[in-house]
């Protein structure tokens, strides 16, 4: 393992339960590669996301949930990822250049990030949001597009703003 | 699946911040000056303000960073592909019906008279329920079947013919110019001209999905297959063909599926809540009892585990508080939206 643990809360959480994580994942995913994979990330997760005191009462419920939304997030992931390139690979040609392998990595981080932030806003908020901050719709255009008044366009943006805020700081 | 929304507990500095930026860029000039002038002062008034509106810019920044040489388009696919319309409730209908419970009694009934067919029983591979079960065939391909499917194989030196009686398979056809592979359901002949694809057997229909590759495919009551003829179906593609006809072609997203099958996952996206019930009911013995109408307004993103039934249930409670999961028996998982929500 190339981490170490930076407090005895998660040392013992690694300790005591990485084995039966490896293996609760081993027989989900039906590949230990993966499964070992998985098992690092949800380590190193918990150490960054600092909140391993948290899962010391339920450490096994916490770590299959973490585990869990490892899994989700790779496969958010993977979906933008493809999608991304997809795209860029159709409109190639009408592009001035063709972005580095380095402007494409930090393209998919970011949308990523901006992905999982605007997880859990509304529907209308996330629109409202990639229309204004990615297209430049004008606040009235996008407030006629989805019904709602410009006050709440205001709102929702803001909304989202402190969303992707929040999420590059955790 | 949804994350749970934390707790939001933003700092009012950083929310005044935000509230700032969005109203620089107002539809309307005159309000846009004044916003400008109000944000430089506002910044200038307390070193915590212009941290915080350092914060908020890089946001902006970052979102205008991912047009790529300022075309959108990549960007926006990619970010729509992640939500794919998420998870989320769209007016759940609040009609206080209770449900009928005469049919929760008569179920265990209606359970065990539901026995297994003998096409089933008969078949040459078959899958209990929950079961995945992976072989190679004599000729080196690779056929894996799903939760309570059967098949029937007939290979001879002229075909190479695999009969679905039940469920969903996958298979990865080893090449062989002399014997042509086809899949026979009671709808559809597929038959393979190229490797991998998934067929499974609903009730009324046949549902091909094309991973790699392509296939030629004839409804039932249509001819012979040859290459010649036959609608072709290329990788990416997902039909639906019942005896009659073959319906429109669906796009599909192939890493998703190949997923599905390599890790026992279902993944969704967008997808009536019914839809996933019904796929989850396909992977657990018993049944999962529920109202189409009362959860069909009901869309779910997300990725379940279909070897651990119980937990995925447990995720779409966890993920939609407003549903209710009961597990009556082992057996028998009632699903609805109560009256009060």
């Amino acid at each position: 393992m190339s981490f170490v643990p930076s407090s005895d809360a998660v040392a013992q959480l690694y300790e005591n339960h990485y084995s039966w994580l490896f293996g609760w994942l081993r027989k989900k995913l039906r590949c230990s590669h993966n499964a070992a994979d998985v098992a690092h990330d949800t380590f190193v997760r918990i150490i960054v996301s600092r909140d391993a005191l948290i899962g010391m009462r339920e450490p096994r419920a916490f770590l299959t949930t973490t585990a869990q939304r490892l899994l989700v997030d790779r496969t958010r992931r993977r979906i933008i990822e493809e999608a991304y390139l997809a795209e860029l690979t159709l409109i190639a040609d009408t592009l001035p250049g063709f972005p580095s392998p380095e402007e494409t990595l930090a393209t998919l981080q970011a949308l990523e990030q901006i992905g999982s932030a605007l997880e859990c806003v509304s529907v209308k908020a996330r629109e409202a949001f990639l229309l204004h901050y990615l297209e430049d719709e004008p606040h009235a255009a996008i407030a006629a597009r989805l019904g709602v008044s410009t006050r709440m366009v205001h709102k929702y943006l803001v909304q989202c703003l402190l969303h992707c805020d929040r999420m590059r700081l955790e | 699946m949804t994350r749970a929304a934390q707790p939001v507990t933003n700092d009012p500095i950083v929310e005044q911040a935000a509230d700032w930026i969005v109203r620089l860029t107002a539809d309307d000039p005159g309000e846009r000056i004044l916003a400008q002038a109000g944000y430089d002062a506002w910044k200038q008034a307390d070193p915590r303000h212009a941290e915080a509106a350092l914060r908020i810019e890089h946001v902006v920044q970052r979102m205008h960073a991912v047009r790529s040489d300022g075309v959108t388009q990549p960007a926006r696919s990619a970010l729509h592909a992640a939500f794919c319309g998420k998870a989320r409730r769209t007016g759940v209908r609040r009609t206080a019906t209770a449900l009928v419970l005469a049919g929760v009694f008569a179920l265990p009934v209606w359970l065990t008279v539901q026995a297994y067919p003998p096409a089933y029983l008969l078949a040459d591979i078959r899958t209990a329920t929950g079961e995945w079960n992976s072989r190679m065939l004599a000729d080196g391909t690779q056929i894996t079947l799903s939760t309570r499917s059967a098949v029937n194989l007939s290979f001879d030196e002229k075909s190479r013919t695999i009969e679905l009686v039940s469920g969903e398979i996958l298979v990865d056809v080893a090449p062989d110019s002399a014997r042509p592979f086809i899949v026979e359901t009671a709808h559809a002949r597929i038959r393979a001209l190229g490797t991998r694809f998934a067929v499974s057997r609903e009730t009324g229909f046949t549902v091909l999905t094309m991973l790699e590759s392509k296939v030629a495919i004839k409804a039932a009551q249509q001819a012979d297959i040859n290459v010649a003829d036959g609608r072709v179906i290329i990788a990416g593609q997902r039909v639906r063909i019942s005896a009659d006809s073959i319906g429109p072609v669906e796009g599909i997203d192939v890493r998703s599926v190949q997923e599905s099958w390599n890790f026992h996952q279902l993944v969704v996206a967008d997808r009536p809540l019914p839809d996933v019930l019904d796929e989850l009911s396909r992977h657990r013995p018993g049944r999962i009892q529920y109202r189409r109408e009362k959860l069909a307004d009901i869309k779910v993103s997300a990725v379940l585990p279909l070897n651990d039934t119980d937990k995925a249930l447990q995720l779409l409670a966890a993920s939609f508080p407003g549903l209710r999961i009961r597990t009556m028996t082992p057996y028998l998982v009632m699903v609805d939206v109560p009256a009060s929500w």
